[in-house]
């Protein structure tokens, strides 16, 4: 058969001519993939043949079945089928001198080609050549290829057309010179010497007739002012004038846009500009204008801080907008509303009825806008409403309940579905309602019993939402609240051992018990069985290290406070020690280095508090009544400001100098040290001394190896004396240690300080094992005063203590009131959905003022030369000069004022430079 | 200015009809944003605000009968309502190109409705032309060459 068949493609061929086609054409391939969307087997196995016969086809002499295929490839390409593999044929239908054939080669090309180096430098040719205009029908293709110059362009084909694309600025058609003018825009981006050398001419357009070229042109400053807007600033009179004359409301939102970049950038505009825009906010009836106005003025940097009429104009039409049935009027008025509130809270503090509703909008997109503006309103009036309606949000959140429909004003309730509560949201919830409670030092908070229950609320709610962060945030929100509200303690620590005790919330939220940990440690002589609080915390699943070393502490504290608080007998004191004692065993091996040593300390403390009650079996021993509570209790903890501890250190000048010991204070101690190694039969303290003072008195401390036992039973005493001693010193210190501020107020200027270094000696070395002297260490001579500053007055009954600041200090963080605080924690990033649409050119960081040089491109790099020589030359002298007064050592010296010498030069070329701009500067002026 | 980096035609079922990227990205991307898009804007009612923030850059959506019409902007441009504004005026462009413009047009005519788009917005996604008549008068006149290309192949 196969005549016959030849003879079939032979009509075939000579059919096709007439528009007859036996291949598939692209509406046969849309109808095929409906016909075979039954199931997605059968389609990919349809998709795949259509895809095998693009593939012949493609390759096909003749010029309109290639089209087809290409074609239908590009219709495939929607449904993910990669096409780049054809870019050659695609090149070739763009070559077509069929206006039709290139049509669909230049929509292929858009679509396909994509960083194709080899491709893309054919096309360049091909693009040069298409966009020689000779007039008549060639308008079409000139402009079909101006339209797909964007995927085309590249530096060199920038650089080849640009001066093809400014003589089509002059065409006489309209579509040529708006297209001309669209174009250039990618090549602005791509080549920014073309804007430079040509500027005039861009200038030019900005007074074509035509409204669709003058639309154009403003589009395109507007986008490269964005970039750059410094060498348009020269336009703005021009513009000013185009936005008063001009009724087209599209060109008058791009000039706004326009005004808004250079704005930024020139703020000598506002004066003239603000009252314009305010006139057009007036007279305009198009919500798009209007919003573009108040985004121009609010981002334009036009509101100024106390500039309340405007904000007052803007915030009246936005508000309107908030109440609005369209949900895109809702959304976008409440981001504006955003940075009013940025440069001035006081702006939006009155709108907080309406804040409050668009908080319970249906849409979560509106509403997690709304939250944002919460800090600029909440006061102590609406902060419970605010939160309780922010935690039913949580809670229905949790649930999907439909109880919803009651807050939400803009829906009919009929036909409404559970809102579905992104994490990221509920995140945002929480974090917010923190924010605005702990804002202004709980200036918001009349009532923290309420508070606690809503921070154990939370902890509840947050058990679902796979963010520690969180649970750090409310611990962190316990502990401040403990800290800062002294009379609230004992409430507040029931509260936490709640939580503590919720098998729940510590399983799900590990991250809040480290700093529950911490609060029933350090409080817990608020505690009166700290002996079943200690088996409760035994008894838990603890999450990490971290939290471990915390607990260690915090179970030293606990029994601390515990065994002195008075009612407790001996038998349970020894009972919970042993326990304690075996629970630390373990651990005491521990890999952490920070928890080895922690458990190793409290083990071996205890270790020694047993023993003593082995031998005191009526009373407890001074071990646990004085020693173990001074580990603790020696100053109480107050709130410290962000950096003021930092600030003291700067000041600390440590003597390191001065020996602690003369000579034979050093002998004494030697000597009495001697006396302890014996009796207590252990000579590690000896060898140590001997260790460290090796060379020196080595012989010394061998000399006196008989020693008078009888020294022990004498121990006791000196110790309890130490200890009254000791309580002397702690007072003392509390006056003299600059990091104990001190509460009451009349002493709050303290005296400036000596190093007491060496004031105070070490009197007696026995003392040293009761006493922790090297607390000495810590005072040290600064001057500095320090002032504790009372908060103003509060209504509020409750007490909250202020951040302990130093005055003076300047490294103090100063707390802008003003600005809405983004919240610390930011929301997680999402890698799965980054997708970065940002595109960087050399326009934005390109010189405009730099002179233009005849052959830009290779211009800069002779000019590179000529400096390279020059540099040269200057070298050589130089290096002549050294040679004559070369001293040897000098010649590195030399080298490097050679480099600085170079240095120098180019940036005494950057200034000459810049000595060229005042002509913008003069136009400047112009403008105002 | 709004300016468009992407602009996607996904049908109610999740088809995308049409896609027009102002901005070169590499395939794998392009499906990823397709496929998270889709699944986020067809999930959003009715009653609920046309834009929606997602990774880097926000998206302005709005569905007219089984179509919706996707475009993703980038931040720092805010005017969302002139997206709506240029969506709008794509669609109302094409209804008077097809007459009462449907999906299965669309489908069907795919280049042309490219065409249009080609000429209404221009390289880099900012709006070139708001005039509908200056679109139509432009794409017919385009029409007919193709048309006489056509003829001259029949003849030649």
């Amino acid at each position: 058969m196969v005549p016959y068949s030849q003879a079939a493609e032979d009509v075939k061929q000579r059919l096709r001519p007439f528009g007859i086609f036996f291949e598939k054409s692209l509406k046969d391939l849309i109808r095929g993939i409906r016909s075979h969307n039954d199931s997605p087997e059968n389609l990919d196995k349809f998709l795949q043949q259509v895809l095998s016969e693009c593939r012949d086809e493609v390759n096909s002499l003749d010029l309109n079945m290639k089209t087809n295929a290409i074609l239908k490839m590009t219709y495939l390409e929607m449904y993910g089928f990669d096409m780049s593999w054809a870019n050659f044929h695609i090149l070739e239908v763009m070559s077509s001198s069929k206006i039709q054939q290139k049509r669909v080669g230049y929509l292929a090309a858009s679509q396909s080609f994509y960083k194709d180096s080899d491709i893309l430098m054919l096309a360049t040719n091909l693009m040069r050549k298409d966009l020689k205009y000779a007039g008549g029908n060639d308008t079409v293709k000139v402009g079909i290829a101006l339209s797909g110059l964007s995927t085309i362009i590249t530096p060199s084909l920038a650089a080849n057309i640009c001066d093809d694309l400014f003589t089509m600025l002059t065409s006489t058609k309209p579509y040529i010179r708006k297209k001309a003018v669209t174009a250039l825009f990618k090549v602005f981006l791509e080549y920014p010497e073309a804007l430079r050398d040509n500027f005039d001419k861009l200038t030019a357009i900005l007074e074509d007739d035509d409204t669709s070229v003058l639309s154009a042109v403003v589009s395109v400053i507007c986008e490269l002012s964005k970039k750059n807007p410094e060498p348009f600033i020269s336009l703005s009179p021009l513009l000013y004038q185009l936005l008063i004359t001009i009724d087209n409301n599209w060109i008058i939102i791009r000039l706004l846009k326009l005004f808004t970049n250079l704005s930024k950038f020139e703020e000598k505009l506002r004066p003239k500009l603000l009252p314009k825009i305010l006139e057009l906010m007036d007279s305009t009836s198009a919500t798009s204008v209007l919003y573009e106005s108040m985004n121009c003025i609010i981002k334009g940097n036009m509101l100024e801080y106390d500039d309340y009429d405007t904000a007052l104009q803007c915030l009246e039409r936005l508000s309107t907008f908030c109440e609005s049935q369209d949900p895109n009027l809702r959304y976008i008025s409440c981001g504006l509303f955003y940075k009013i509130g940025k440069i001035n809270t006081d702006f939006i503090s009155r709108y907080d009825k309406l804040v409050i509703r668009l908080v319970s909008d249906i849409d979560v997109s509106i509403r997690s806008k709304a939250i944002e503006l919460l800090k600029g309103v909440v006061d102590d009036d609406n902060i419970k409403d605010v939160v309780t309606s922010l935690v039913e949000q949580l809670v229905d959140g949790n649930e999907t309940s439909e109880n919803m429909e009651l807050e939400t004003p803009f829906i009919d309730k009929l036909n409404v579905s559970p809102i579905y509560f992104p994490e990221e949201y509920k995140i945002k919830i929480v974090n917010t309602i923190i924010d605005i409670c702990s804002m202004d030092n709980y200036n918001n908070i009349s009532n923290f019993e309420w508070y606690n229950a809503v921070l154990v609320d939370l902890a509840v709610l947050c058990q679902d939402i796979a963010d520690e962060t969180l649970g750090i945030r409310i611990g962190l929100q316990f502990r401040d609240i403990m800290v800062r509200i002294p009379d609230l303690r004992s409430a507040t620590i029931s509260t936490v051992i709640s939580v503590i005790s919720n098998e729940d919330v510590s399983s799900q939220l590990p991250s809040v018990l480290k700093y529950c940990y911490w609060i029933v440690g350090e409080y817990s002589n608020y505690i009166d069985n700290g002996n079943d609080l200690i088996t409760l915390l035994m008894e838990k699943e603890h999450p990490d290290q971290e939290t471990k070393h915390i607990l260690v502490t915090a179970f030293m504290k606990i029994f601390s406070n515990w065994s002195n608080s008075g009612h407790v007998e001996i038998t349970t004191v020894k009972e919970t020690l042993d326990r304690l004692m075996t629970y630390l065993e373990p651990l005491s091996f521990s890999n952490d280095f920070e928890l080895q040593e922690r458990s190793v300390e409290a083990l071996e403390f205890l270790r020694l508090c047993s023993e003593a009650l082995e031998d005191q079996q009526d009373e407890l021993p001074v071990l646990l009544t004085e020693v173990l509570p001074s580990f603790y209790n020696r100053y109480e903890l107050k709130p410290i400001a962000m950096g003021t501890q930092e600030a003291l250190q700067q000041n600390i000048e440590i003597d390191l100098e001065t020996p602690f010991l003369k000579d034979e204070d050093l002998k004494l101690l030697l000597e009495e040290e001697q006396y302890n190694v014996t009796s207590d039969n252990c000579s590690i303290i000896s060898t140590d001394s001997v260790m460290s003072n090796q060379g020196k008195y080595i012989g010394y401390s061998y000399q006196d190896n008989g020693i008078d036992r009888g020294e022990a039973e004498s121990l006791q005493e000196s110790r309890n004396e130490g200890i009254k001693k000791m309580e002397l010193e702690i007072d003392e210190d509390k006056k003299l240690n600059p990091y104990y501020l001190n509460d009451e107020p009349e002493s709050g200027l303290s005296p400036k300080l000596k190093n007491n270094l060496l004031g105070e000696q070490i009197t007696s070395p026995r003392q040293n094992k009761v006493s922790i002297d090297i607390r000495t260490f810590d005072q040290t001579k600064f001057g500095l005063e320090m002032k504790k500053t009372r908060g103003k007055k509060k209504k509020n009954k409750v007490k909250v203590l202020p951040d302990e600041i130093i005055l003076e200090s300047p490294g103090t963080p100063s707390m802008d009131k003003h600005s809405i605080k983004s919240p610390r924690i930011g929301r997680p990033s999402d890698s799965e959905r980054k997708i970065s649409l940002q595109s960087k050119s050399r326009l934005e960081s390109f010189d405009f003022s730099q002179p233009s040089t005849p052959q830009t491109p290779s211009g800069a790099f002779e000019n590179g030369n000529e400096d390279l020589e020059e540099l040269r030359k200057k070298f050589a002298e130089q290096n002549f000069d050294v040679g004559i007064n070369d001293n040897g050592n000098y010649s590195d010296e030399e080298v490097v004022v050679i480099r600085k010498s170079k240095k120098k030069k180019s940036s005494s070329k950057k200034k000459s430079k810049q000595e060229e701009t005042p002509m913008l500067d003069k136009q400047k002026e112009e403008v105002n | 200015m709004t300016q468009i980096k992407y602009m996607l035609l996904i049908s109610r079922q999740g088809k995308v009809r049409l896609q027009k990227w102002y901005v070169s990205l590499p395939n794998n991307e392009k499906t990823k944003i397709i496929r998270n898009l889709t699944s986020i804007v067809l999930s959003r009612k009715a009653k609920m605000c046309n834009i929606v923030e997602f990774g880097d850059h926000k998206v302005v959506y709005k569905r007219y009968a089984s179509l919706y019409f996707v475009c993703g902007i980038t931040q720092e441009v805010d005017n969302e309502l002139l997206t709506l504004e240029v969506i709008h005026r794509f669609v109302e462009t094409m209804d008077t190109y097809f007459g009462n413009v449907c999906e299965l047009d669309i489908i069907f005519n795919f280049e042309k409705a490219y065409n249009i788009l080609d000429d209404m917005l221009m390289c880099d996604g900012s709006l070139a032309e708001s005039s509908k008549k200056e679109i139509l008068n432009h794409v017919k006149t385009m029409d007919t060459m193709e048309h006489n290309d056509h003829l001259d192949r029949v003849l030649s």
